[in-house]
């Protein structure tokens, strides 16, 4: 995997990535979030096609009391996330369409996992009140108790999870 | 005093302005970082690259390090600052799915925004999956609704739980869980690296 441009040492990194979480924590009055979008995104979506739905459903119905699903904060930076990484990745001519995976294992069985797993982390974000971002970012620099036990509880699932994936990423 | 939104001082419309920046921001440093790939992150939880590890945990130290400065200069209100309530129970499971789905897709949610943006398709499969699980989430809430709310324990931070303040108990165990984490996850991969097992 040649890349043009090497990575950013990740301790500097660390640094630049809290500094922008400080700069939300003191002009947005909260931290950096993803999840969240996903879950207006989602219940936005829905409303669509089905409106009732949003509106009788327990957990969606309070993204409706802006009007929309999508006038938020959490939404609109997320949008720049994406950005954000484009912007980055175009500069160091590290856009490429690819499907990151061990060598010789195959593509539908990496992108059903990779579905799943991202339908799987959603999932467990409504429970967690947001993921590493919104969530253990967010919480671990808030001084939060809970948010330790999120990241702890990730670092232990992962783990022991890990031996049934192992072929997905046996080169990486 | 800031935080300038919470505290009246900026118009909504500007707040999200600047959120749109304040995203490119952390999309860009996530990407620098290396973190818009799976091949940086899933290594994690084989321990054989700890650069989540050393990204998230120089990002903590760092924004604490400015809420105590800035706080301690009585530039910031912190408690006007939203943070995450605790939820002991639902933190708990919820976090052991979060990481079964990570090792799974290979990504977290912001990362998989990244990935998505930089051409891997893997990522925005991710990205869609996630859209599946919120949904996923809305249809059973009904039945979970009194395990996603139990153990509640509001803004709990260590403090509260152990005494002291934010300037002494939280920011100084903050900071030594920390390093202590990352000298963990570095011996585990210097180990690993060298038996060059765990394939």
């Amino acid at each position: 995997m040649e890349e043009k441009e090497k990575y950013l040492n990740p301790y500097i990194g660390g640094f630049l990535l809290g500094t922008v979480l400080f700069v939300a924590f003191f002009i947005a009055s909260e931290g950096v979030g993803i999840s969240g979008a996903f879950a207006r995104i989602t219940a936005q979506l829905i409303y669509l096609v089905d409106p009732f739905y949003t509106k009788n459903n327990a957990y969606t119905v309070h993204y409706l009391y802006t009007g929309n699903a999508l006038a938020n904060w959490l939404v609109v930076e997320t949008f720049g996330v994406f950005l954000g990484g484009y912007l980055s990745a175009a500069l160091a001519g590290r856009i490429k369409q690819r499907v990151e995976k061990a060598e010789g294992y195959p593509v539908a069985s990496r992108l059903l996992f990779a579905f799943l797993g991202g339908a799987l982390v959603a999932f467990a974000t409504r429970l967690t009140r947001g993921c590493t971002s919104g969530q253990a970012l967010d919480g671990i620099s808030g001084f939060s108790v809970g948010a330790w036990i999120f990241m702890f509880s990730v670092f232990a699932g992962g783990m022991l999870a890990s031996v049934f994936f192992r072929k997905q990423w046996k080169d990486v | 005093m800031p935080p300038l939104f919470a505290n009246g001082l900026i118009s909504n419309g500007l707040n999200l302005f600047i959120g749109l920046f304040i995203g490119i921001a952390f999309g860009f440093v996530l990407e620098r970082s290396g973190l818009g790939t799976a091949r940086n992150i899933a290594p994690t939880f084989y321990f054989r690259k700890i650069i989540v590890e050393q990204v998230m945990i120089s990002a903590v130290v760092t924004a604490t390090t400015w809420v105590v400065i800035f706080s301690l200069l009585g530039w910031i209100d912190f408690s006007k600052v939203f943070i995450p309530a605790t939820y002991v129970w639902p933190y708990l499971v919820g976090g052991v799915l979060f990481g079964i789905g990570m090792v799974m897709g290979g990504y977290c949610p912001g990362t998989s925004v990244v990935a998505s943006a930089t051409g891997r398709i893997d990522g925005a499969v991710f990205a869609v999956g996630m859209v599946a699980g919120m949904w996923a989430y809305y249809e059973v809430y009904n039945a979970i609704q009194s395990f996603a709310n139990s153990g509640y324990a509001g803004r709990f931070t260590w403090s509260k739980l152990l005494g002291g303040d934010m300037f002494s108990t939280s920011y100084i165990i903050t900071v030594i869980l920390g390093i202590s984490i990352l000298a963990f996850m570095g011996y585990m991969r210097n180990i690993t690296l060298k038996k060059g097992d765990n394939r």
